[in-house]
């Protein structure tokens, strides 16, 4: 079964810093397991993970217990995700927001593809609107498209002014 | 013809006069001529001798009288008859004068009327190709001023059209200028949640399609 990523977890980059969190707490576990064998009782705090990452790792664990060897499948498991998911890359106005992010990784996910990912970037000329580029396609509906679209009619409109 | 008439009368009296002359001429010859005696019993010398010499003045006297007389009569009768022709010859040659010049000036009349009556013609026929002339140069003056008019109307159309077209060109440039430099900050993107939401599922069919061609 596919690991299922939150909407928040939109990029490649996300789960790019997902897996690195992963893989400080699967260095940490690792240590920490060396000491229990050893019987040393000096344990090390463990390392702060983001909400985003604890929740996968929460998931995780409920299909799978923690080990050494289930963090690595779940490193692995995130590294096909990165590589072999379907990637749509969608450039807004201004840095996306959460909210924003998460309405639009919602709402690809929910018609495009499951396990799709979304990179946003922003393009303050675009004056608003978005454009949406997957593979070789790009959908331009910027305002800045729609407005030099207009552009013609910008006299019209001003004579009936 | 009429100096044909004039010349024929003119050579007629002459001959009149000269016949006349001739026959005055012959008298006077005839008058003064000694008798042939064969003739003339009177110059006979035998019955000379036998009248008396005062006889015979007084016979040359009442002779050379009556024939003074005659020949007096004879001239008055000529000078008459010479003033008479003359006088006629006058009246004729006044009438004849008159005539001519009747004639003539009802020629010259008719003439400078004919005259008249061609210049008029000629004027009128002159007048009638200026009017013409003038008429078709009016048409060809107005066609032309026509055609200038709507080839300079048209002209300021064009014109009018193409600086309009330029005018709205750069105008949709200043516009799209101040816009996108006015609005391109500070853009607000929570406002345009629900519009991105919208336009996605607006464009829903052509990402799909998009990804489907992709893979």
């Amino acid at each position: 079964m596919k690991l299922k990523m939150p909407d928040c977890v939109a990029s490649s980059q996300d789960i790019a810093s997902i897996m690195m969190e992963i893989h400080e707490y699967a260095k940490w576990f690792s240590h920490e397991a060396i000491k229990a064998n050893s019987n040393i009782k000096n344990q090390s705090e463990q390392p702060v993970m983001t909400p985003v990452a604890m929740k996968i790792l929460r998931e995780w664990e409920l299909k799978k217990p923690i080990s050494q060897q289930s963090l690595n499948l779940l490193t692995d498991e995130l590294k096909d995700l990165i590589n072999n998911s379907p990637s749509i890359t969608i450039t807004l106005a201004a840095p996306a927001t959460r909210d924003i992010k998460a309405t639009l990784v919602n709402w690809c996910r929910s018609n495009i593809s499951p396990d799709i990912l979304v990179n946003f970037q922003f393009n303050s000329t675009l004056m608003g609107g978005m454009v949406v580029r997957y593979g070789s396609r790009i959908f331009d509906w910027s305002f800045r498209r729609k407005l030099l679209a207009a552009r013609s009619s910008f006299p019209e409109v001003l004579r009936h002014v | 013809m009429s100096l044909t008439f004039l010349q024929i009368f003119l050579i007629t009296n002459v001959l009149i006069i000269g016949a006349l002359t001739v026959i005055a001429i012959r008298h006077m010859i005839a008058h003064f001529r000694p008798q042939p005696e064969e003739h003339h019993p009177v110059h006979n010398p035998e019955n000379t001798a036998k009248l008396p010499r005062d006889v015979k003045e007084h016979l040359l006297k009442t002779a050379q009288i009556n024939f003074q007389n005659v020949l007096d009569h004879s001239a008055i009768e000529l000078q008459k008859d010479l003033q008479t022709t003359g006088i006629q010859l006058n009246k004729r040659l006044d009438r004849l004068g008159l005539q001519m010049i009747n004639d003539e000036m009802k020629l010259y009349h008719t003439t400078l009327e004919e005259l008249r009556k061609q210049a008029e013609a000629n004027i009128m026929s002159a007048q009638k190709e200026i009017d013409s002339h003038q008429a078709e140069i009016k048409d060809q003056l107005i066609k032309r001023q026509a055609e200038l008019e709507d080839k300079m109307k048209l002209e300021i159309a064009e014109e009018k059209k193409l600086v309009m077209q330029q005018l709205d060109t750069k105008l949709a440039d200043a516009v799209a200028s101040f816009l996108t430099e006015t609005l391109g900050h500070n853009v607000d993107l929570g406002a345009q949640g629900a519009y991105l939401t919208a336009m996605l599922d607006e464009h829903k069919k052509e990402i799909i399609k998009g990804v489907v061609d992709e893979a």
